[in-house]
């Protein structure tokens, strides 16, 4: 009897935590079968077997899938997989259709679009010019949604037809084209929104892409089936893509080396020698449409607003150093941020920097700064590859032509308030995308009317970007950026670095290249 | 007892009041999030549209106000990233994180007892010097740097578990023993020096001289004895795993509540932080409850009236 005592003492003991296992074992069997069924169940080395699954691992999740409810690169990257615009990029700065079968621009303010017949959503439902509507007028009339400034340029949304519907901008916009297609410009099934809720749309997409949706357990993995009746046909080999989360940047690697993703992204250079030394991985770069800058505050407090000590600055840094040194080579010098693939990029600015660290010094005597001068500068740290390593050497070269930076190194929430609210000093580093892929957005810092970032103000540049933002005649409005760039790669608002690349690690088994907006088409990716 | 319980229930709520007042005021002061949620090119009419359609133009004791009145109807506000009800995204990790925490005590326990016990009954010897030393080693590690060590041994060289992510119970294995380890190792330290010290009682030298068989002696007299600063270990190790698994769960690519932590306090998303550290709060209050109530279990002399 006391035995028994005894052991039902023990019981109640241990029950507490015995029960937690067995209730988080319970609670984890359900999931279990989910992620198996995506991810394998993680018997390494699962992606050698073919099974037709392709893995990549990413360091964030995805945000949403609201379309038009985030600005970020990574989500993006999975919905082009479960979404088409009505017109895509081509390689050539130019556009093709994608729903849209055909598209023209009628006059100033009105494009006329055709779409595609016969193709299918996800559940079954057709495309049509309704869905068009739904979709566009969504975004164009809730203010809260993050997208929303990018796309309110469009006025109204006629329905003609079935499959034929136009864009009416408010006023004219030449880079309406590159409006549609870009983050956002994904379209959504009326009907289905209509009928089951947004709520259930969140949790259950639809779209009319090569892929559909089959799962997303958070911070773990979004997994995408292939969707049979895809309306271009079988465009991809794979049954099934895997989008696994996973943040810390070694076991990203361990992955890929252990054949658990074939695709790894974001590998810094630290780590290159251990995925090129594998046998069966390798890395591979691509440039991406980010450029790396000095952004300089042109308030009559700070020497930056001289423009000779900012053109000294920019005789004083060596690009290439930059790129070849740091980067390995991984990066191409810039004088401007408008790169080759986006509207109104100018030739002679890629690939080109000046360097002359005795003119750097001549310019300082000129300006009064003969002894030498004091500046502030910020940087990001962990933000962008080899950032710490580029803002360190870049004081460094700073200091040899006497200009002492002081450099501060910001955690990446306060460094980001700074760069919104334009509460800079003198100069920080800071790295700038360009999602519309227009010459127009990426110069916008620069007018007068812009941020408070630089305070430079130029009246003929106002003059040439509100001339070329309202340009139809594409050659023309080419030539205003063009000259738009080069008054400001003399006049130096920001010291344009390099372009950077991005850069994954790749396993052997298949074919990966880094596209210029980073997205991740699965049907570009073929086993080898 | 039934009067203590209600007591302690009743205590948790100016807790939470004053973890929610400090945790609402640091994420105040850290500033506005969102510089973090427009791209860095948004103009300066996004910024201020955004701002005063969250109300974050509201001066601190409104928003304050606000949330509180809403936190108390269970509504933690809407996560900024992933514009969805906060408190049912982090509800959705806590059982990710439970397993892990659970495993890991499990892993802890299983190894901490009997070591524990073996080396203060064989004092001085071989095993005890092991003992004591892989303990000091144990607590030593850093959990960041021993997880990476495991990967690339199990996982990368010997192929033996999966290296990261959560599916089969492989998968657990590493980061339970990765978090397993320092408290493993505390537990063994806590143990044994316990032992040693009950071991000189008079009622274990009265078992002893009564003939008893050794095991007997060591287990259901020592042991038994020892057990309340082990349990109140195992209670506060268990609720900090289930806030503080923070450095493992990024490290295993675990999608558990410190993986979501983290990336809430990088992006300032106010909502799942909140939400976060009331759950987190809610597990400290709730283990301590269970280790009072267990002390009683083991040692009836334990009254709470």
């Amino acid at each position: 009897m006391k035995n028994v005592k005894r052991n039902l003492k023990w019981m109640k003991v241990t029950a507490p935590f015995l029960g937690a296992f067995v209730l988080a074992a319970c609670g984890g069997d359900q999931e279990d079968t989910e992620a198996t069924e995506g991810a394998g169940d993680g018997e390494a080395p699962e992606v050698e077997e073919d099974d037709g699954t392709l893995v990549i691992g990413t360091g964030t999740d995805m945000v949403t899938f609201d379309i038009h409810d985030h600005n970020a690169t990574n989500t993006e990257a999975i919905h082009v997989n479960m979404f088409n615009y009505l017109v895509k990029r081509d390689d050539d700065e130019g556009f093709e259709g994608d729903l849209a079968k055909s598209f023209e621009n009628v006059d100033d303010e009105t494009w006329h679009f055709t779409l595609h017949e016969g193709v299918e959503f996800h559940n079954g439902d057709e495309l049509t010019a309704e869905d068009v509507k739904f979709t566009l007028e969504r975004v164009i009339e809730d203010e809260t949604l993050v997208e929303h400034s990018n796309y309110n340029q469009i006025k109204e949304v006629n329905v003609l037809g079935d499959y034929e519907f136009e864009l009416v901008t408010d006023g004219p916009d030449p880079a309406l084209l590159n409006r549609v297609s870009r983050i956002g410009s994904g379209i959504l099934p009326a009907d289905y929104i209509e009928e089951e809720g947004w709520d259930h749309f969140l949790s259950n997409p639809v779209g009319t892409g090569p892929f559909e949706f089959s799962e997303w357990n958070r911070d773990d993995s979004v997994v995408l089936e292939r969707f049979d009746n895809y309306f271009e046909g079988e465009v991809t080999e794979w049954e099934e893509v895997v989008f696994r989360v996973i943040p810390e940047t070694s076991t990203r690697v361990n992955e890929l080396l252990t054949g658990g993703v074939h695709i790894a992204e974001n590998v810094p250079p630290a780590e290159w020698d251990r995925v090129n030394d594998n046998d069966g991985t390798s890395i591979v770069t691509g440039a991406s449409n980010r450029v790396m800058l000095l952004m300089l505050n042109q308030d009559d407090e700070y020497a930056t607003s001289d423009k000779r000590v900012r053109q000294a600055i920019d005789y004083a840094i060596d690009n290439a150093a930059l790129t070849d040194q740091l980067l390995g080579g991984h990066g191409t010098p810039v004088q401007t941020r408008i790169t080759p693939g986006n509207t109104g990029a100018h030739p002679d600015l890629f690939e080109s920097y000046n360097h002359d660290p005795e003119k750097a010094k001549e310019l300082l005597e000129e300006a009064g700064y003969g002894d030498g001068v004091e500046i502030t500068f910020n940087s990001p740290q962990g933000r962008y590859m080899m950032d710490t390593e580029v803002a360190e050497l870049v004081r460094g070269m700073l200091s040899q032509v006497g200009i002492t930076a002081n450099l501060e190194f910001l955690e990446w929430s306060n460094f980001a308030e700074m760069h919104t609210n334009g509460t800079n000093e003198e100069m920080y580093f800071l790295g700038l995308g360009n999602s519309m892929f227009d010459a127009g957005l990426g110069l916008d810092d620069f007018s007068s009317g812009g941020s408070d970032r630089t305070g430079y103000e130029n009246e003929e540049l106002d003059e040439l970007l509100s001339q070329a933002a309202v340009n139809m005649d594409e050659d023309e409005r080419e030539e205003q950026y063009q000259k738009a760039q080069e008054i400001v790669a003399e006049d130096l608002p920001s010291v344009f670095l390099y372009q950077a690349d991005a850069m994954a690690g790749v396993s052997d088994s298949v074919n990966f290249e880094i596209a210029l907006d980073e997205t991740l088409y699965v049907r570009n990716i073929e086993r080898n | 007892m039934k009067r203590y319980l209600i007591r302690r229930i009743l205590q948790v709520i100016p807790v939470l009041l004053i973890i929610s007042f400090i945790v609402f005021s640091l994420v105040f002061l850290a500033g506005n999030p969102v510089a973090l949620m427009l791209p860095e090119d948004a103009s300066q009419e996004q910024v201020e549209a955004l701002t005063e359609s969250l109300g974050l133009n509201e001066p601190f004791y409104v928003q304050y106000g606000m949330f509180l009145g809403n936190a108390v109807q269970g509504d933690f506000g809407q996560s900024y990233r992933y514009n969805q009800d906060a408190m049912s995204i982090v509800l959705e990790r806590l059982p990710q994180t439970l397993e892990l925490a659970a495993v890991s005590m499990l892993f802890a326990t299983i190894i901490a007892v009997p070591l524990g016990i073996w080396s203060a009954s064989k004092q001085n010897s071989f095993v005890d010097v092991f003992a004591t030393g892989a303990s000091v080693l144990g607590k030593a590690m850093p959990n960041f740097w021993l997880g990476i060590m495991l990967i690339l041994l199990f996982s990368v060289n010997l192929s033996l578990f999966p290296v990261s992510g959560r599916g089969s119970f492989m998968h657990i294995v590493l980061p339970a023993i990765t978090l397993g380890t320092a408290i493993a190792a505390e537990m063994t330290r806590l143990i044994r020096s316990n032992m040693l010290e009950v071991m000189q009682q008079d009622y274990v030298r009265t078992a002893q001289s009564k003939g008893q068989k050794d095991s007997v002696v060591t287990y259901r007299h020592a042991f038994k004895n020892c057990l309340i600063p082990v349990v109140t270990i195992m209670a506060l190790q268990t609720s900090s795993l289930i806030g503080g698994a923070l450095v493992t769960e990024v490290v295993f690519a675990w999608p558990g509540m410190g993986q979501l932590l983290v990336q809430a306090v990088n992006a300032r998303d106010m909502a799942i932080v909140q939400a976060c550290v009331f759950v987190i709060a809610i597990a400290v209050i709730a283990m301590n409850l269970v280790a009072d109530i267990v002390y009683r279990l083991i040692d009836p002399r334990i009254k709470y009236d």
